[in-house]
């Protein structure tokens, strides 16, 4: 049995494994997390799972315990073994979707990490860096300006309003404008999707294949697979618990640091 | 004895045969201990946010070090040097221009070097001599490199170090050559270094500082220092202009590649990092380096003189996980 967290930077997640099999998975917003059951024990992170309420007695202790997410190098967790994220995000993509052979787009609430998985092994990756425009916050901060929920954002991807902003504050006020020009808040939501495709379709260029598994709580925007879909001619596999791909690769990977699922 | 700056690797026999101290600028800015107050300074005197760090840094560093004279190239270098120019010449300091022939043509390259010769007023012979004292030094510091890779007995860091101090022997030859000939022989007494991934690192040198240490940290270490190793001037030659067009840096990326190319391949390199400095013109290359070399390469962006930031700290353990499995 083990238990996978995946601490991110909108949401820290976890999941818990039985025999390869997903018993139960759960979510906490990550700055009430880590009020409330986090704290500094030296340069060590202790965790109160227990206090957590989201695993019982038994499963704490029999669980081993696999961790990894934003700061992992600046912390090490007490009792708990640390993976690296990109090892963590391909080994949940090779649990959830039982494919061999394909690139990994997970885009969360900061990170935009695509990864190309030949043979089960992760052959290399790339990340975005210094700038977070092609993020879950970004999707979260425009939707907030559209006055509009993120299922409704994630829900249009017909006839995208082209925004060109390279900036994600900057792309508020360039959305601020096409308001004014009276285009439906679909073809406003739609631009939004489409500006995130965009984004990363210069990562995703850097490797070759014919599948996109596209994980991290962006994933949840049925618009953005579209739109990928559409632009890559790829086919866009998102995995049954894409939000939880990392929480679920953590609690898969074996004792050695190799992406291999259980 | 007068001190003349350099905004990146010159002829350093010209400045040497004129009896004048050298100071490579980036060596002064990153090793002051004040390298981020710098760039902030020269942010605060007017210039761009996004303009790279290293030209900011030089400006305050001179400034600051009351340098009268610098030698800028103009060629070879990066575009933000000829503007740099331009605000030192307005605030007084003596601008000596100086350019390598991007065709790499002998004739054009031996007039550079002539006139700069002109300018400090030596002649060839002086200017020889100085290529012989300064090339047994060169030879010590090719033997800690050769220590590097081929005895495991150095680290990235070290190397890093002497590689790079050797573009102006730290403003003394003989000091440096004291300084190395005491590294070699501590060195040699080492037992061999065991990290499991040997690196390549391509690209300008870090602006940050603990580079090294961090991925030795993860048991993998630099074995080839590309453009350090350059500023070190590692090819046997007894020709001076020769040295200068072997000399990988200031030429088109394919030169330097060739160059990679042979010592990745001798060093026994498992995989690359590229670094490129925040808004330099290199950032493009980055994109024919990856069409070029068959290696596994991480690609490193910094900006300012700060420790490595989780960003890249996280980026740069996945890869080694990835290297190691």
């Amino acid at each position: 049995m083990r238990i996978g967290i995946d601490l991110g930077s909108r949401k820290a997640k976890f999941a818990l494994l039985r025999d390869g099999n997903i018993v139960h998975l759960a979510e906490y917003d990550t700055i009430t997390f880590y009020k409330r059951f986090g704290r500094l024990d030296g340069e060590e992170l202790s965790l109160d799972l227990a206090g957590t309420g989201l695993f019982d007695e038994q499963e704490l202790a029999r669980a081993a315990v696999v961790v990894t997410g934003y700061g992992r190098n600046t912390l090490s967790l007490k009792g708990a073994r640390v993976v690296s994220e990109i090892m963590a995000h391909v080994a949940g993509a090779l649990h959830q979707t039982g494919l061999k052979n394909f690139i990994l787009l997970d885009m969360g609430g900061q990170d935009t990490k695509v990864a190309l998985v030949k043979d089960c092994r992760l052959s290399d990756f790339v990340m975005n860096d210094k700038c977070a425009a092609s993020s879950g916050r970004y999707l979260e901060n425009m939707a907030a300006v559209l006055e509009v929920s993120l299922d409704e954002l994630s829900s249009h991807w017909e006839e995208p309003v082209k925004l060109d902003a390279t900036c994600g504050i900057f792309g508020e006020s360039e959305l601020i404008g096409q308001i004014l020009r009276g285009h439906s808040i679909a073809r406003l939501c739609a631009g939004v999707n489409q500006t995130l495709v965009k984004r990363v379709l210069p990562m995703l260029r850097r490797f070759t294949s014919e599948t996109i598994v596209l994980a991290g709580g962006v994933a949840l925007n049925k618009a953005l697979a579209n739109l990928l879909a559409h632009e890559t001619g790829q086919r866009v596999v998102v995995p049954e618990h894409p939000q939880h791909n990392g929480a679920i690769g953590c609690a898969t990977l074996g004792s050695k640091d190799q992406v291999k699922a259980v | 004895m007068q001190r003349v700056g350099f905004t990146t690797t010159i002829p350093l026999e010209v400045l040497i045969a004129a009896g004048r101290k050298p100071v490579d600028l980036n060596n002064v800015f990153i090793n002051g201990g004040r390298s981020l107050q710098q760039v902030e300074n020269a942010e605060l005197a007017g210039f761009p946010r996004n303009v790279c760090g290293w030209i900011k840094g030089i400006y305050a560093a001179i400034k600051e070090s009351g340098i009268g004279e610098v030698v800028a190239v103009t060629e070879g270098d990066c575009s933000y040097t000829k503007a740099l120019m331009e605000v030192l010449s307005l605030e007084g300091v003596t601008v000596v221009p100086f350019a390598y022939p991007h065709d790499r043509n002998a004739v054009s390259l031996t007039s550079e070097i002539e006139k700069l010769m002109r300018h400090f007023a030596v002649e060839w012979e002086g200017v020889n001599r100085a290529k012989e004292r300064l090339d047994r030094v060169r030879c010590k510091i090719r033997e800690i490199d050769r220590l590097s890779w081929q005895e495991n007995l150095v680290s990235g860091a070290e190397n890093h170090y002497f590689q790079v101090s050797a573009s102006d022997m730290n403003g003394d030859p003989d000091l440096f050559e004291a300084e190395a000939d005491a590294f070699l022989k501590a060195a040699y007494g080492r037992k061999p270094r065991e990290e499991r991934i040997r690196l390549a690192y391509i690209g300008v040198p870090p602006i940050f500082a603990d580079l090294y240490p961090f991925l030795e940290s993860l048991g993998a270490r630099v074995v080839f220092n590309e453009t350090q190793r350059q500023f070190a001037m590692p090819y046997e030659t007894a020709d001076l202009i020769e040295q200068y067009r072997s000399y990988t840096y200031p030429y088109d990326i394919f030169h330097r590649l060739a160059d990679i190319i042979v010592e990745t391949e001798k060093r026994k390199v498992d995989a690359v990092i590229h670094y490129v400095q925040s808004f330099c013109f290199r950032q493009i290359e980055d994109l024919i380096v990856r069409k070029k070399l068959s290696l596994p390469i991480l690609t490193l962006e910094g900006d300012k003189p700060t420790p490595l930031d989780a960003r890249t700290k996280i980026r740069i353990e996945g890869f080694v996980e990835m290297l190691k499995q």
